[in-house]
């Protein structure tokens, strides 16, 4: 058996297309060929089996049966799919088609191609040769095989190469039949060379199962083994391969987004210490052209962390090129905090600094010797006459950095060196509320006190409660109530929150649930109608709208909060763990997070685990535990200490 | 808990079948000659399979199938299913033409039933004639998935390759079947609801088996695409015909008789705390047969009698099978190494 019995019968084989034999000896001569190609990629593949580890996955019942690797070097190293291991194994063994068992160690792993490498104590082994990747045309025949139902002969699928490049380039396309009877197994060409490995890959997700619902569909991928080659000194070191980032995000998204501005550099990100900037325009990378976002996705895709790649940007018509080394997490992204909490001004007043409502102990400002009712005048000698001009200057600014504050105290200038800090993980001691005067009686208001309201062109339904003192002339908070599974709790929540609105200058909203036994994903669209309704029709302040759940609710407010992080300041939630894993920590999005859980739930520890949890990735949080209480909504104390919170969502 | 993971893919067992008999029907212009035999061997095959329509269809359980002509004068094969449950049947030929069919005998260890319908000269598969093939071997499935074929429609085909053949036995008790002999394992969506008591031919029309049941390989908890050779089938096709057939003996009921269990080796596992706890070497009893082959703690057991310890409840099952005087061979890891011991099991009263 060799390599030119399968030539042979592929030349055959073109030979009978242009002459006249029978279709049934072409039919022949190409099952010939894939047996061949089959047997000549054999001694190449193994068997895999795993012992222990979880029996569930997400959704998924693991597999207990056996999977298949594929041998990359002499020495015994062999390559497989990461889905192999998603139980999580305590031991590894790896059968050789000669049927010698060897127990496996896992050397290291690729986090973006999802694929671990193995190591057994043998040498002697075949590895599999690889197609060339320019070789690689779309609808060639390629099989995949596998080593799951017999040790004697691989297993196979037949199918064609249906596309080149997909997943963001990291992947060969086949309509042969993937499925875990061969992911980890090679997808070989006529000729038994190795085109990839198949792996469970999705376009949209990225975990260790995605793509996995689309076995035996007829979409199928593989990574390119040549690809593999390229990287197997790197993972035969032990090194663990992982996505590459640069810490930009982009204006423009989607899947037909245009050229790659950069909306945002992360401060400390490779991008940031490589000197690009907000506006930038990415036109090459390594030499390639980047005509566009997706063209840029192909291109990152394929990189890893560690890479440096050398990217050209557009700047003010000049090219400048600057290399960026990839990293594989960006470093969590904390914001910077003053110390103070800025007077909120009637909305058309005429500002020449930011008046200083409350100075928190402790604070930087308070160490540089600012006082309530100072006004903030320059910040390292830029002019700030307004409280978002403040925020403008110090909103990407990060922890430790020192900047000179000039001020006003009456007539009096004063100037001091100020080393921004973080902000406290404790609720700030008592803070008045900030009045705002009543309003003029003569003036037109909208509609005021307990509202029941619907969208326009949606049947679902919000409830609302506007303070009666509403005054045009001043901004009002947003809390945005999402009730708990089953119960809208419109009467007790309105008792509970009524003074308060009043007392504070807060407007509470109630979005009701399309479906009365629980919030659904598609509720999160309603949510943010409602928000942008009620912006519309009241003076609302940006910096000041939050969204509060209770169990359910809440659950359903870490989704709404995070999802909309261009809208929502603030998440506060009672009794509700967060459940997915939250986005890293922007400067662009100013997120704060309140929890409240009682000592005696179930769910103390998870919400306690969530709260340092988000606090490792920068988030400002804060945290009420509450003793003997078990699953309930809080008691008038702890709100009025939420309240609080919410007043405090515009600090600097 | 299957059913997100699953609903894709059952998704395109409909839309495949569908596409495949679409193209099967249209191309071959460009090769005339090829696109004739292929095209024959299809219209001669498909006048050979009926359509099933039986009395089943509760809880969700389609009350439809497929069977083939084994005789001239109406002897159809088709898997024992709900969908015969009433006794009688519609069959519907090829041409369009109704029977009822009577089930004229079962072999459920086969998963086969025979029907008889009162019709002559009829086109049927000779069994004796029945061809074999291996893995890469081009194969057509026959069947009336979905029933998308009603009256005379001809059955849909699908085409693919032998992935492998395989025996089930190397997994019985997973699977949801009686039937633990060799079968073909197929890399076209063959087995979906309708599809059983079909046909798996060679892409030049010879038989090669019947294609079972829709199962799920509760190995890997996936659905599995396979076909049960006419060679395991004919005997019992013939005997239930001529009328001589007694159904083989049920094995024994009893899948876990649980008669040994470790510590009856000298070995003491650790506490069986997750669902699949290895099966670890806590400790080994002084003067026991495994403290003779010289097992030790922290040792862990990953064969036994060739059959992988996925986890100590693997392990009980397949000690609590043993009979005495049997060999016991375990492959242990210690380190890296993996290391054969052999054991007889004792007899019982050697155990008090």
């Amino acid at each position: 058996m060799n390599r030119y019995c399968a030539t042979l019968a592929i030349a055959a084989l073109l030979l009978l297309c242009t002459t006249t034999r029978t279709f049934a000896q072409v039919d022949a001569l190409e099952q010939e060929a894939f047996q061949q190609a089959t047997a000549l990629a054999g001694p190449s593949i193994v068997r895999i089996e795993t012992i222990g580890g979880r029996d569930v996955v997400g959704e998924l019942i693991t597999g207990t049966g056996p999977t298949t690797g594929v041998v990359v070097s002499s020495d015994g190293y062999v390559i497989t799919s990461s889905f192999n291991f998603i139980a999580q194994p305590a031991q590894i063994l790896v059968t050789l088609p000669d049927d010698r068992r060897f127990t496996a160690e896992v050397v290291a792993r690729d986090t973006s191609k999802m694929l671990t490498l193995l190591k057994v104590d043998v040498d002697g082994l075949e590895p599999l040769a690889a197609t060339p990747k320019d070789d690689l045309r779309v609808g060639q025949w390629s099989l995949a095989l596998g080593r799951t139902y017999s040790n004697t002969f691989p297993n196979l699928s037949v199918g064609i190469i249906s596309a080149l490049g997909r997943i963001d380039g990291k992947a060969i396309q086949t309509d042969a039949k993937v499925s875990p009877a061969n992911y980890g197994g090679p997808l070989v060409d006529i000729e038994g060379r190795g085109m990839g490995i198949l792996v469970p890959l999705s376009p949209q997700k990225s975990d260790e199962t995605a793509g996995v619902e689309w076995y035996d569909s007829g979409i199928g991928f593989a990574v390119p083994l040549e690809d593999i080659y390229a990287v197997l000194p790197r993972l035969k070191a032990g090194e663990d391969l992982a996505p590459g980032r640069m810490g930009v995000t982009f204006e423009d998204t989607g899947p037909l987004a245009g050229e790659a501005k950069i909306e945002q550099v992360r401060p400390l990100s490779p991008a940031d210490e490589a000197g690009l900037a907000a506006g930038d325009v990415i036109v090459e990378i390594d030499d390639e052209v980047i005509d566009r976002i997706p063209r840029l996705r192909q291109v990152l895709g394929t990189r890893y962390a560690g890479d440096t790649i050398n990217v050209a940007v557009r700047r003010d018509d000049e090219i400048v090129r600057t290399d960026v080394e990839l990293v594989a997490e960006l470093s969590a992204y904390e914001p910077a905090f003053l110390g103070i909490l800025p007077v909120r001004l009637p909305r058309d007043a005429d500002a020449t600094g930011v008046e200083i409502r409350h100075v928190y102990s402790d604070s930087p400002a308070a160490t540089a010797g600012l006082e309530k009712r100072d006004v903030i005048t320059a910040i390292d000698g830029t002019p700030v006459s307004t409280a978002a001009d403040l925020l403008k200057e110090l909103g990407r600014k990060l922890p430790d950095t020192t900047l000179t504050l000039a001020w006003r105290r009456g007539d009096a200038e004063q100037t001091a060196e100020v080393t921004l800090g973080t902000m406290p993980d404790e609720l700030a001691e008592e803070l008045a509320a900030a009045s705002i005067p009543a309003p003029d009686e003569e003036a037109e208001r909208p509609e005021r006190g307990h509202l029941s309201r619907q969208l326009a062109g949606d049947e679902r339904r919000y409830w609302a409660y506007v303070p009666d003192q509403l005054n045009l002339d001043y901004d009002y908070g947003l809390l945005v109530w999402l009730h708990p599974t089953g119960d809208t709790m419109e009467s007790d929540i309105l008792e509970q929150w009524r003074a308060i609105c009043e007392r504070r200058g807060i407007i509470l909203v109630g979005p009701k649930a399309g479906n009365i036994s629980g919030w659904t994903p598609d509720d999160a669209g309603f949510v943010k109608a409602v928000i942008e309704e009620m912006r519309q029709t009241y003076p609302i302040d940006p910096a000041r709208i939050a969204v509060h759940g209770f169990a359910g609710g809440g659950n359903f407010a870490h989704f709404v909060g995070f999802r909309n992080r261009e809208l929502i300041r603030g998440i506060s939630t009672v009794a509700a763990p967060i459940r997915i894993p939250p986005p890293s920590n922007t400067p662009e999005y100013r997120l704060q997070l309140h929890f409240i859980s009682g000592e005696e739930d179930a769910l103390a520890e998870p919400i306690e685990e969530t709260v340092e949890g988000l606090r490792k990735m920068g988030y400002p949080t804060t945290w009420i535990s509450l003793p003997e209480t078990g699953r309930a909504y809080p008691d008038e104390a702890t709100i009025e200490r939420l309240a609080g919170w919410l007043d405090q969502l515009d600090r600097l | 808990m299957h059913s997100a993971l699953l609903l894709p893919a059952r998704a395109w067992r409909v839309v495949l079948p569908a596409l495949v008999a679409a193209t099967i029907g249209l191309t071959g212009a460009p090769r005339p000659a090829a696109a004739a035999d292929l095209h024959d061997a299809i219209r001669t095959t498909q006048q050979r399979v009926v359509k099933i329509f039986g009395a089943g269809g509760i809880a969700n359980l389609h009350s439809y199938g497929t069977g083939f002509l084994v005789s001239d004068e109406g002897h159809i094969v088709t898997v024992w299913s709900h969908v015969l449950d009433g006794d009688v049947v519609t069959v519907v030929l090829n041409d369009g033409r109704r029977f009822y069919g009577k089930v004229l005998g079962a072999e459920p260890q086969l998963d086969l039933a025979v029907l008889k319908i009162d019709a002559t000269d009829l086109p049927y598969f000779d069994l004796d004639q029945a061809a074999t093939a291996s893995p890469g071997s081009r194969v057509l499935g026959f069947g009336n998935l979905f029933k998308v074929a009603t009256g005379d429609e001809p059955v849909s085909v699908l085409h693919g390759v032998i992935s492998a053949v395989t025996k089930l036995t190397a997994r019985r008790g997973r699977y949801e079947v009686p039937y633990d002999g060799p079968v073909y394992i197929v890399d076209a969506v063959t087995n979906n609801p309708g599809s059983a008591g079909g046909v798996l031919t060679t892409w030049d029309g010879q038989l090669l088996g019947m294609i079972g049941r829709e199962l799920r390989d509760t190995d890997s908890h996936l659905w599995i695409n396979y076909a049960i050779p006419i060679g395991e089938l004919r005997d019992a096709i013939h005997s239930i015909r001529t009328g001589d057939f007694t159904p083989r003996e049920e094995e024994e009921p009893d899948d876990n008789p649980q008669r040994y269990v470790a510590t009856d080796f000298g070995i003491v596992l650790v506490p069986d705390v997750v669902y699949r706890t290895p099966a670890y070497v806590d400790d080994v009893l002084p003067g026991s047969a495994a403290s003779q082959v010289g097992l030790q703690p922290d040792d862990l057991i990953v064969f036994v009698n060739g059959e992988l310890v996925h986890s100590i409840r693997t392990l009980a099952v397949t000690l609590g099978r043993l009979e005495a005087e049997d060999d016991l061979r375990l492959i242990i890891r210690r380190g890296k190494a993996l290391i054969p011991v052999e054991m007889r099991v004792p007899r019982r009263e050697e155990l008090q």
